[in-house]
């Protein structure tokens, strides 16, 4: 059974931002209003953050794109009490949004920040609802959403290599994220196939996972940047 | 009040007259106070009439500040649900005798608070349309299923504890004919306060208070675990079940102590809740203002000592960041003054205890506010920015209603049982002064120890 | 009247029951509520093309699900961009889809600016303007046609100027992209044009302000060579960045040296000196291809002090560091990493060039490529071709347009050493009155928003009695046009897509239609074709052609015959092509142009990825064949002006007396993810414009905490930035990321209301009368709370 992983390279991203953007493209993320992004309701399932350290000139900055970290032991779909969160057997950490109620308990449980909750309906113009992508299901009001791992891609994927009888192979499945990315720091596959980059990309010496104390057990990896 | 209910009043104890008045005459200023609640409460409705049709959004909840008012006030609100069915069923388990006059006033509280309180998470829900899932698709390993199990129970197990007790004084209303003749046939159901009667109903209520105790503490311990259970700084900590249910019962102390000195005032009640009364709650609520203290002061000391970056973001943000002045503030009113006045014998009089009362249930809920909120805005991720979180109009008026509601329901709620419990004030006339004469007695060495010494 | 208790109750309820019934309807969704997009999908298709957002020219692949654009990733072979893209890009949805965009062509019906219009068609507009054209050559006035044009690499731009000539304008007004180092290596190389920088082939890059990873020529080809995708041929270079804020460039370069503010040249000469002093210069390359290195004599017979001399003299590492701030070993560092990391390229950057003095500080910089011999080597600065696209033939002249064209175009003289400010320039001459402007096309240019002086370009506009805008938005200069016949946006049209120079191979990307065109819409490109169709005469003569899409077809015959190139391939692909080319092999694929145009069109685009380094003409076209380091034509207008400036000497531009009352220096910059426009903008780049994760939408300015707490402003308060001509309303954030003092400007925002926050329109206005480039360093201003 594959088990769906990322290694994002700290040392090649240079916090372009194409991957959060990609992703909202690929997965019909609404925009909110400029009120309502200052208010903090922005959705970002992968987001770029940074972080400044030090005093100019001795300034250092490193950027992190976080998606969720589909954990192995992911304290967010314990804590839902309608099962609207969920693990799969390949570690994919999804939603129900038909059955979510929208307590944003998964959220508060998320040491990542990862969840984003739908405070209005989704809104497009009229003339915007043409650029969205009929695999992914737009998410009503009320319910939390977060990455997929673009999981419909996978979906298809399968389908394809299931049609054309051969295996799943790494290249026939990679997230818009990773696609997109134009210095290649976003590595995907699967992390127990040896064949697979990220297999032995996690065991890079610069390799560690986000509050790796917490035992949450995530499976998007870091390289640390090199000094 | 109609010339037959007079006759019929007339011919009642002087217990009876005093305490039955309330369900037949009504004054004035009982309803204007009730439109002004009914009219705040309305206001309320129509929020979350917008709330729902709208979206979530019309509050001023967001990313990260999942949670705010309406988490606050569930938890406020099952806090001071404690004080009826935790404090009547210790003090009657411990049979403390000065209990008789005031237990009714604390069950009432328990039982119609409850519902504003549980009703919060449900206003809170993104998706209320589909609250039915909870028990479709219920995950019984979260913490909010443990939540509603342990709330369904304890509101049914309170609402039994209110009625059983209740029984002998239904029966008196129906018996005297004062009101609504074929409602209380209904309610006191057959109830004719014969002997054994008697015997079952008092064997029934020593049952229930000793079961509804554990299910009390089950209450706040769950709803302390919602927090403690997630990952977060400062929620993630042992002590929040014992400090939840600590803080429940102090709030609740503090409400019965409010609602004892309005029902006297308003009803006349001097010779029911006395300054005795007041003395010993006060007491009580001195005990917990400490209690408050060392569990406050232990929760915040293993925060600080162990000076995670996570939690001391949190940590700091309260003591001197952005939420310093709600955190003082509760530290005002859960403990200087409380502490202030209720060790003093002089103000632990009905005027004292209203104050200390107040300050206290301020105090709480901006306990609950210290809890909820400057956790929610200060990721343990510290690359996160800060959130802020202002709460809109909608839910302000929303918690509004809710205070507004539940103080009419109690108020309507006077108007169809009596206050006190006449049953027991006449019970303990009757028997238990001289029953507590030998308990007393018993209590005492005297002849054991004579025969002690002779056997020797 | 007292109510009774049951009254009261039953009114209570009463009331509760009709809210709660009425709410009962619009409160319940159902289950299924828009769990899909709201359309059933059908064919889908990928095509790829090429993005036309900035001048990187990037290669793209759109996902067509019936006839829609759902997204746009990457396309694999494009060589420049290798699949990746930059945010921009990728929400290029969102501008095809933009709600704001025109319906239909508009024709003004109120006076200008009143924004009252009225719809016409295509046919109607286009006729209209062909009228009012060909009045003017009626007239005999064809000079008094003017098109203000913003970056168009490739066949419009050619088209344009065919147009232009053959009509008789001399008025080509480009209002686009301008960096000074044409200027630069025009001087040195007698090579009129931009350098190449070798990135993915260098060791070390060494930057001087030059905002790789964020608004350069092609962010794409920076972020391509900084990940290093061909590890294997080698180590990844090492990037370093000299800068004078902590930009994002900077924060992720491998090293960050923070200078002073218009300081850049004079640490590039304080390595000069270490690289002279500790002999580490490539003395050979030196004596074989450089000229005024030593002291010489000059035209006039004076003998004067060469490079090495003046650096010797003036460059001292201690004087240096207390010039620019930078610790005296960190400059010897710099110089031996530079010397040490061969081939080491440094690249000139805009804060270099845009200065009082900004030729001569971009002469310093290049110095350095000069003296490591990092020219025309694989990993340095090199000359590019363009792609060998067939020329567009000569223009027929007929009288008209002869007579026209000897008119001197419109806000001359040029500067002597570039064109910068030529819009400017222009509008002030038409403002003044100088040049009576009859008729102006605006093609990509919105000078009203983008200008540094808005007020100059309203007057001018003002003055030009017929103006006509191609934007498919309405941008606050097609406000004040006569007609607007909005462009096809690029998902919807021929173009071909040239990448910039600043990458070393040519690349021809051809952008094609990807959706269906909106009805209504006309290729810009279609139109001038139609409009010198119905000119007639020598301009028909000169645009014989159908359409845009045919033009295009005609010009890449010539990448069909050229035998050199290929249609872009995959990785191996091109490793395959370079070998052969290397070894002087060139295997046809194609033996018809059909085949070759469909597969050029199917991959995207066409390239050579083939550099010939020993072409001697590569390294200097001056009259002696040398590199000049002493450029004779610029000390001799040195000279003539009587200027007191100096080569090598006066390369910075020191803070001297800042105005009283503006204590604060601006530093304008690009925050990467908008688009180099005033163009409305797209709601995912709103939400991702900076580093501060709570500035969405909203302008700000940020100042060190230092600043910030002499101010006594903290973070998130509300300022005007105020200059001495103007002011704009920003949020205030602070940031370690500035040096006290400064205050970093970020430009091309706007409020969510629309009203522009520029600190454009705050410069001085001081330029360098050698390019003509507005200084955008020199500004000072102070913070008011607002
Ligand atoms: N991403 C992106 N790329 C683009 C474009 C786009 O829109 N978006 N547009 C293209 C166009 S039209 C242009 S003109 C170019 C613009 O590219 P640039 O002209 O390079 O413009 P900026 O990005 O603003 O970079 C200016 C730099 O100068 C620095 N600076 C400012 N003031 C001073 C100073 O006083 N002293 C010194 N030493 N430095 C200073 C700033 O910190 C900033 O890093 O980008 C082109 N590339
Ligand atoms: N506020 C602000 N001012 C600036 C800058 C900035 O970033 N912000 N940048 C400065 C710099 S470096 C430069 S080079 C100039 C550039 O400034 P301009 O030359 O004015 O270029 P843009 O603003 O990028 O685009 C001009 C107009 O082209 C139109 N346009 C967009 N897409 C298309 C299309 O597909 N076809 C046609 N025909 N038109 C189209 C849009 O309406 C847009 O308003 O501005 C300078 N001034
Ligand atoms: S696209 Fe790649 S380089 Fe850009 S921010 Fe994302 S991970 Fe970093
Ligand atoms: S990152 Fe958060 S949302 Fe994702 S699996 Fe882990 S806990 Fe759950
Ligand atoms: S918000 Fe939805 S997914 Fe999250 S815990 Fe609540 S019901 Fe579950
Ligand atoms: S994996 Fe897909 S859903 Fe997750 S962040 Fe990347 S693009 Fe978004
Ligand atoms: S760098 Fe320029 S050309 Fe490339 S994707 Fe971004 S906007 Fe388009
Ligand atoms: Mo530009």
């Amino acid at each position: 059974m594959a088990r769906w992983g990322m290694v994002i390279d700290l040392d090649r991203c240079t916090g372009c931002a194409a991957c959060e953007v990609a992703c909202k493209s690929e997965n019909n993320i609404p925009t909110v209003s400029p009120d309502q992004a200052n208010m903090g309701r922005a959705m970002n399932w992968m987001k770029v953050t940074a972080e400044l350290e030090g005093e100019f000139p001795d300034t250092t900055m490193h950027f992190y794109p976080r998606p969720c970290m589909h954990c192995d032991n992911p304290p967010c779909i314990r804590v839902c009490p309608v099962q609207a969160t969920y693990i799969d057997d390949e570690g994919i950490v999804g939603q129900i949004y038909p059955r979510c109620i929208g307590c944003r308990y998964c959220a508060n449980a998320c040491p990542y920040m990862v969840k984003y909750f739908n405070w209005y309906g989704p809104e497009w113009a009229e003339s915007e609802r043409q650029h969205l992508n009929p695999d992914v299901s737009v998410r009503p009001k009320g319910v939390i959403e977060k990455c997929t791992l673009c999981h419909h891609r996978l979906q298809k994927a399968r389908e394809d290599a299931r049609a054309e009888e051969r295996e799943l192979r790494e290249q026939d499945y990679q997230p818009a994220c990773a696609e997109i990315c134009p210095t290649g720091a976003i590595v995907f596959g699967d992390l127990d196939n040896p064949s697979h980059r990220v297999a032995s990309l996690k065991e890079d010496p610069r390799a560690m996972r986000l509050m790796e104390d917490l035992g949450t057990q995530p499976k998007v990896y870091y390289l640390r940047p090199r000094e | 009040m109609r010339q037959d209910v007079k006759e019929k009043m007339a011919r009642m104890s002087a217990d009876e007259q005093v305490l039955l008045r309330p369900l037949v005459e009504t004054s004035r200023g009982f309803y204007i106070v009730a439109a002004i609640l009914t009219a705040i409460t309305l206001l309320g409705v129509i929020s979350y009439y917008l709330q729902v049709s709208f979206g979530l959004g019309r509050t001023g909840l967001n990313r990260p500040g999942y949670w705010g008012i309406y988490i606050i006030c569930f938890v406020f609100f099952i806090g001071i649900s404690h004080a009826g069915t935790l404090i009547s069923a210790i003090l009657r388990v411990s049979k403390a005798e000065w209990r008789r006059s005031i237990t009714r006033s604390a069950e009432l509280i328990t039982v119609l608070v409850i519902g504003f309180g549980a009703i919060q998470p449900i206003i809170d829900l993104g998706r209320p349309d589909r609250v039915l899932n909870v028990m479709l698709h219920a995950q019984m390993l979260s913490p909010l299923l443990w939540d509603v199990t342990s709330i369904g129970l304890y509101f049914i197990s309170c609402t039994i504890y209110l009625y059983v007790p209740l029984l002998p004084d239904l029966a008196i209303i129906r018996d005297s004919g004062i009101k609504a003749p074929r409602f209380y046939r209904f309610l006191a159901a057959g109830y004719r306060d014969t002997p054994a009667q008697r015997a079952r109903l008092e064997r029934v209520i020593g049952v229930l208070s000793i079961v509804v105790i554990p299910i009390a503490v089950s209450v706040h311990t769950v709803i302390g675990w919602i927090f403690a259970m997630t990952l977060r700084p400062m929620w993630h900590s042992t002590i929040f079940g014992p400090y939840f249910v600590m803080g429940a019962i102090y709030s609740g102390i503090a409400a019965i102590l409010v609602a004892m000195v309005v029902l006297r005032r308003a009803f006349g009640l001097q010779q029911y809740f006395k300054l005795i009364h007041f003395d010993y709650l006060g007491r009580l609520l001195l005990l917990f203002s400490l209690l408050w203290f060392y569990f406050t002061f232990a929760e915040y000391l293993t925060a600080f000592y162990g000076g995670e970056p996570g939690e001391m973001r949190a940590f700091w943000a309260k003591l001197t960041g952005p939420f310093a002045i709600p955190f003082w503030t509760m530290v005002m009113g859960c403990f200087v003054v409380p502490l202030a006045l209720m060790s003093r014998q002089s103000m632990r009089t009905p005027r004292g205890t209203l104050i200390a009362g107040i300050a206290v249930m301020i105090g709480m809920w901006l306990e609950r506010f210290n809890i909820v909120v400057p956790t929610s805005v200060n990721p343990r991720w510290e690359i996160e920015a800060i959130g802020r979180y202002v709460p809109s109009w909608i839910e302000l008026s929303i918690m509004a209603a809710t205070f507004s509601g539940f103080i009419l329901l109690y108020m309507v709620a006077t108007k169809f049982v009596p206050i006190v419990s006449i049953w027991e004030i006449k019970e303990g006339r009757e028997h238990s002064v001289r029953e507590v004469a030998d308990r007393v007695a018993e209590y005492l060495p005297a002849g054991e120890l004579a025969a002690a010494a002779e056997d020797k | 009247m007292r109510p009774s208790r049951r009254e009261f109750l039953w009114t209570m309820g009463a009331a509760a029951a009709t809210v709660a019934l009425k709410g009962t309807q619009d409160v319940f969704w159902t289950a299924e509520e828009s769990a899909d997009v709201g359309w059933a999908p059908g064919i889908e298709e990928r095509r790829n093309s090429a993005c036309l957002i900035c001048p990187s020219r990037c290669g793209i692949s759109g996902r067509l699900v019936d006839g829609r654009l759902v997204r746009i990733s990457g396309n694999p072979l494009h060589p420049l961009s290798r699949g990746g893209l930059c945010p921009r890009g990728v929400a290029g949805v969102q501008l095809l889809y933009h709600p704001e965009r025109l319906t239909s062509p508009l024709v003004r019906a109120g006076p200008r600016g009143a924004d009252q219009w009225e719809e016409a068609t295509p046919d109607e507009a286009i006729a209209r303007i062909a009228d009012q054209l060909q009045a003017l050559r009626a007239a005999g006035r064809p000079e008094a046609l003017a098109l203000a044009a913003g970056y168009s690499a490739g066949t419009m731009h050619d088209l344009w100027r065919q147009f232009l000539s053959s009509f008789g304008s001399p008025n080509y007004v480009a209002d686009e992209y301008e960096d000074g180092t044409d200027a630069v290596m025009a001087s040195m190389h007698g090579i009129q044009r931009r350098p190449s920088y070798d990135l993915d082939r260098a060791r070390l890059v060494l930057s001087f302000g030059a905002p790789l990873f964020e608004s350069w020529w092609s962010p794409l080809q920076a972020f391509v060579a900084f990940a290093s995708p061909d590890e294997d041929e080698g180590p990844r270079p090492r990037f370093v960045q000299v800068d004078a804020r902590f930009s994002r460039t900077a924060s992720r370069a491998h090293e960050w040296v923070g200078v002073r503010p218009g300081t850049h040249a004079v640490l590039a000469l304080g390595i000069a000196y270490v690289l002279i002093r500790d002999e580490l210069f490539d003395a050979d390359f030196v004596a074989r291809h450089v000229s005024g290195f030593e002291d010489f004599v000059d035209a006039d017979g004076q003998p004067r002090e060469g490079y090495r001399s003046l650096v010797t003299r003036n460059y001292r590492t201690e004087e240096v560091s207390a010039i620019t701030g930078v610790p005296v070993e960190r400059i010897t560092s710099l110089a031996r990493a530079f010397a040490a990391n061969r081939p080491a390229v440094a690249v000139c950057g805009t804060d270099v060039t845009f200065a009082p003095n900004g030729l001569l500080a971009g002469l310093a910089v290049h110095s350095l490529n000069v003296l490591t011999g990092s020219i025309n080597r694989p990993g340095g600065v090199l000359f590019a071709d363009d792609a060998p696209i067939q020329p567009l033939p000569s223009p027929v002249l007929d009288e008209t347009a002869r007579a026209g064209l000897a008119h001197e175009p419109v806000g001359s003289p040029r500067p002597r050493f570039g064109n910068g400010g030529e819009a400017l320039r222009f509008a002030e001459a038409v403002a003044g009155g100088e040049a009576a402007v009859e008729a102006l096309l605006l093609y990509y240019a919105n000078p009203i928003a983008s200008s540094t002086h808005p007020s100059v370009w309203r007057e001018a506009l003002a003055k030009i009695p017929f103006v006509v805008s191609f934007s498919p938005f309405m941008d606050e200069t097609a406000r004040h046009a006569d007609v607007i016949l909005p462009d096809l946006l690029p998902y919807e049209r021929w173009q071909d897509a040239p990448t910039p120079v600043s990458y070393p191979y040519p690349v021809w990307g051809l952008a094609r239609p990807l959706v269906e065109p909106r009805e209504g819409m006309t290729h810009t490109g279609d139109a001038v074709l139609t409009v010198a169709r119905s000119l007639g005469g020598g301009v028909g003569q000169s645009l014989p052609y159908e359409s845009f899409e045919l033009l295009l077809q005609q010009r890449a015959r010539g990448l069909f015959s050229v035998r050199r190139g290929m249609t872009l391939g995959d990785e191996f692909d091109r490793k395959h092509h370079s070998q052969m080319e290397e070894r002087g092999w060139w295997l046809p694929e194609h033996t018809e142009f059909g085949p070759f145009w469909d597969e050029l069109v199917e991959r995207g685009g066409w390239t050579d990825l083939f550099y010939d380094d020993t072409d001697p003409h590569r390294f200097a076209r001056t009259e002696s064949g040398r590199i000049e380091l002493m450029p004779a034509a610029l000390l001799h207008v040195l000279n003539q002006e009587g200027s007191a400036r100096e080569l090598y000497i006066d390369v910075a531009h020191r803070a001297g007396q800042t105005p009283a009352g503006f204590p604060l220096r601006l530093i304008p910059y690009r925050v990467s993810t908008l688009a180099s426009g005033t163009l409305a903008l797209e709601r995912w780049l709103a939400e991702q414009p900076g580093i501060f994760p709570d500035v969405l939408w909203v302008p700000w300015v940020e100042v060190a905490p230092e600043t910030a707490r002499a101010l006594d402003m903290g973070d998130d308060t509300d300022v005007w930035v105020v200059s001495q001509r103007g002011r704009y309303r920003a949020r205030l954030k602070v940031s370690h990321g500035t040096a006290h003092g400064n205050v970093g400007a970020p430009y091309g925002l706007r409020h969510p209301d629309g009203t522009a926050a520029s600190p454009l329109q705050l410069l001085d206005g001081s330029y360098d009368p050698l390019t003509g480039l507005a200084s955008w360093l020199s500004t000072f201003v102070r913070l008011e709370r607002a």
